[in-house]
């Protein structure tokens, strides 16, 4: 199903050949160690890169080439996947069989993404300082509306205060602050630095065969002068001591949010039996959260739970009324101690493995489910294909549950509540 | 079914009506593991005016939307979620303005998922106590759109915008509005708008036909029964009488709404030419490969959250656009000279070939979408169009309707914002 080609050193290219769809992707990622100071970095640098070429100098140029290739896509790609943070660019595109007579869209978005990664126009050993600063605003105007969405704001600061002595906490494009100082010549510099240096996945979805796509890519990055490095292994959660934190603004609902840890990873074999426990606890309309905070208390609009399982932290977040925070919070305790006692029925449990398996059997039909399922699970360290790991799900047992259900211990509460 | 082969696509779909009055399809998808079907009534928060077993009515502000969520109640304390996990499937539903939307998604177990699908919406189990309790959980979703600024911006557009259409009320009505709803009047409008008639069922998958029909005609019986006659168009000036509208929110950045209103579109070929004209007229005035675009995005009055396109709404129209700016106004004004720029020069032939490629190659990549695929079958299909048609449609558009449309529609006494500016914007500056 997935061929892997060591392409060059330090360079991989997967590739997954599909003739069912309309659309093939393809997917570069330069992959780092996320640090608070380079995540920045790395978040405003494919917004740069497509910004415009030496032939393409300008997005209008950019978006006339990409509506000649039948409507393609570009996009930036900037990932946190554990401890990596990873940089890059996404292209979507329709299938060569739709294609007028003697059109190759393949090939010309591979020529387009060469141009992408590698021709951007300079100015005194930078990249041009006019693309740098409106992507600078831009950079920061996506990260401050970040506080639009007060369920993706409260989650923030939950992993924030959680992981104050890990890169988990850090946001994944980085702080504004950083963003805002800079320059374009430190940009170039380095992007000259990582693409010398880090691990390259390349990931490709479509008709093709994987052949025909290595040697389309091969002789872009052979023209690269390089030294490649290797990352450090994922980590699991790093303790600090944990919090009860209470933040004001002037918002009508309140968002509630608890942080668990947990020993168990997606490194681990104990990780199916994780991840249907949180699908037991929090995800979707059966869930203990759902049918008993929401459905039978009438105590928020929204709940549910998420499992990080790269760094093994179980989070909980409710929309509620502010005075409902004390009764919110003892009663998703108790939804967890229920679990952690075993009082899972057979229903719930078979429910769970449905849920999940259905999503890995649905993996394989869409482009960028494959994209997303493969280039994480690669960085992540979850080395299961989307069949390895349904049968592990199948043979999770309710006692694999509540072992997992007891790893987990709760560390530190956020609450967003309304000025007074 | 009736098989239809659509070689530029490369997609088959099998199409019925059956005796009931339902309209089923299905775009078969040999080889995959999803199957999706899409239950839709013909039925959104904007049809609250109906005349129903030889009465006039008048429904509260956001039943349909009440209605959605009490559709998952069933008798005997059966819960509908919990069926369909143990499927192995997901269902949801939505409300929008012009229709309300039952779905769900499964890999296996599809016949008994599609037979949950079928029973559970056309079975009506209002009780006096579970549609009480049902206001705290709507007033929660109030609150929670209340404090999201998307939603915000867009609804203070549209009630200034619109001075009789209904879409100047939210889809979830108000807090007001819905302690007005009773089992009774959820009882009549289901009546009157799940019945086969005003609906469709639409399937897409690995899945054979017959299985399709059969089922809903266990389900649903053979007899066709009466479907509400609904209300769906409101007198309406396209001039705008309250042209601007502003708030203040907890918000980063200054973001904004704005419209352009046009004529209602008709059902069939004409309107969808007309939308895909409509979209097209978008792209050439604001969109990425516009002129216009390029010049705001340089001088920082736009960044990448802008975007715009062609709204069309049971009995309303509008073209629009929304984004962050600092400037929200001077966009506005961009956009209006702009439209003169193009509309006196034409736009070149070339541009415009350039464009429809982009389009049409969009257009076809959506279709690896499952969601996307069964939405558009049934939206179009209630708008009296074959979907797959668009190919066709786009290859008989002329370069001169898009100047036309521009000249029609961009006019300042047609348009409409609305801003929301950041809460501390006057304390720090």
């Amino acid at each position: 199903m997935i061929e892997t080609i060591q392409l060059l050193p330090g360079i991989t290219l997967r590739c997954v050949r599909d003739t069912r769809f309309k659309q093939g992707c393809l997917s570069v990622q330069l992959v780092r160690q996320m640090t608070a100071e380079e995540a920045a970095f790395n978040a405003l640098l494919p917004a740069v890169l497509l910004r415009g070429t030496n032939r393409h100098p300008n997005l209008r140029a950019i978006t006339h080439r990409l509506d000649e290739l039948y409507g393609a896509t570009v996009g930036t790609l900037v990932r946190r996947v554990g401890d990596y943070q990873t940089t890059g660019v996404y292209c979507g595109f329709m299938d060569d069989r739709f294609a007028l007579e003697g059109d190759h869209v393949l090939s010309s978005m591979i020529g387009f993404l060469e141009e992408i990664l590698m021709d951007s126009p300079l100015e005194d050993g930078g990249f041009l300082p006019s693309f740098v600063e409106s992507e600078k605003k831009n950079l920061i105007a996506t990260i401050e509306s970040q506080l639009n969405d007060k369920r993706v704001y409260a989650s923030g600061q939950l992993l924030k205060l959680m992981c104050a002595n890990d890169t988990f906490g850090l946001p994944r494009l980085g702080e504004a602050e950083q963003v805002a100082v800079i320059d374009a010549k430190a940009l170039h510099l380095h992007y000259e630095k990582i693409l010398r240096e880090s691990p390259v996945h390349i990931f490709y979805v479509g008709s093709a065969d994987s052949s025909y796509v290595a040697q389309l890519l091969k002789p872009i990055f052979a023209k690269l002068d390089r030294s490649p490095i290797s990352l450090p292994a994922q980590t699991g959660f790093h303790p600090c001591d944990g919090r009860d934190e209470v933040e004001t603004m002037a918002v009508s609902q309140g968002k509630l949010c608890m942080g668990f840890t947990t020993s168990i990873t997606n490194r681990d074999k104990e990780f199916p039996a994780m991840q249907l426990m949180n699908t037991i606890l929090g995800a979707g309309m059966t869930s203990k959260l759902f049918m008993n905070v929401r459905e039978k208390l009438s105590l928020c609009y929204s709940v549910g739970s998420g499992y990080y399982g790269t760094k093994g932290i179980v989070t909980v977040s409710a929309g509620i009324d502010f005075d409902k925070e004390l009764k919110t919070r003892e009663e998703i305790l108790r939804q967890v101690a229920a679990c952690k006692a075993g009082d899972i029925s057979e229903m719930e449990l078979n429910a769970a493995k449905e849920a999940v398996l259905s999503s890995l059997r649905a993996t394989h039909d869409a482009p960028g489910s494959i994209e997303g399922y493969y280039a994480t699970a690669a960085l992540s360290g979850l080395g299961l294909s989307p069949e390895e790991y349904m049968a592990a799900v199948r043979a999770v047992t309710l006692e694999d549950v509540v072992a997992a259900a007891n790893t987990l211990k709760l560390h530190t509460t956020y609450f967003l509540k309304g000025a007074a | 079914m009736e098989l239809t082969h659509y070689p530029m696509l490369d997609e088959d779909v099998f199409r019925t009506r059956l005796s009931n009055g339902l309209t089923v399809a299905l775009v078969r998808r040999q080889g995959f593991s999803k199957r999706l079907a899409y239950f839709v009534t013909d039925y959104g928060s904007i049809h609250t005016d109906f005349e129903f077993e030889g009465k006039q009515w008048s429904a509260p502000a956001g039943v349909a939307h009440y209605l959605e969520h009490k559709m998952f109640d069933m008798p005997g304390g059966r819960d509908v979620s919990a069926e369909f996990a143990a499927l192995g499937a997901m269902t949801n539903a939505f409300t929008s303005y012009d229709i309300t939307a039952y779905y769900f998604s499964c890999t296996e177990n599809f016949e008994d998922c599609l037979r949950l699908l079928l029973e559970f919406v056309s079975t009506p189990y209002f009780t006096k106590e579970s549609v009480e309790k049902e206001q705290g959980i709507i007033d929660q979703e109030i609150g929670m759109n209340a404090d999201a600024p998307d939603s915000r911006v867009f609804e203070d557009l549209m009630e200034n915008l619109y001075e009789n259409h209904p879409i100047r009320v939210p889809i979830l009505g108000t807090s007001e509005t819905i302690r007005e709803i009773t089992p009774e009047i959820l009882e009549r409008c289901h009546r009157a708008f799940y019945t086969p008639g005003n609906m469709m069922l639409c399937v897409v998958g690995d899945v054979e036909p017959d299985t399709v029909t059969a089922i809903a005609e266990e389900v649903l019986g053979t007899e066709p029964r009466e479907v509400g006659k609904k209300q769906n168009t409101w007198a309406e000036s396209l001039e705008v009488s309250v042209p601007n509208v502003e708030r203040k929110m907890e918000v980063a950045m200054p973001m904004f709404n704005m419209a352009f209103k046009c004529t209602p579109t008709e059902n069939g070929e004409a309107g969808i030419r007309r939308e895909m004209v409509a979209d097209l007229a978008a792209e050439a005035l604001f969109g990425e490969s516009s002129e216009l675009y390029l010049h705001l995005y340089e001088e920082g009055l736009i960044d990448s959250s802008f975007g715009g396109g062609f709204e069309t709404i049971d009995g309303c129209a509008m073209l629009m656009c929304s984004g962050d700016s600092d400037e929200p106004y001077a966009v506005r004004d961009a956009i209006l000279a702009h439209a003169k720029k193009l509309v006196a020069d034409g736009i070149p032939e070339e541009d415009f070939m350039r464009m429809k490629r982009s389009a049409l190659g969009r257009r076809i990549r959506e279709l690896d979408s499952f969601d996307s695929t069964c939405f558009r079958t049934c939206a179009y299909h209630l708008s009296d169009f074959d979907y797959f048609r668009f190919p066709g449609v786009y290859s008989q558009i002329q370069v001169s309707e898009i100047g036309d449309f521009l000249a029609e529609t961009v006019k300042e006494a047609h348009c409409g914002i609305s801003v929301i500016y950041p809460l501390n914007q006057e304390e720090t500056v």
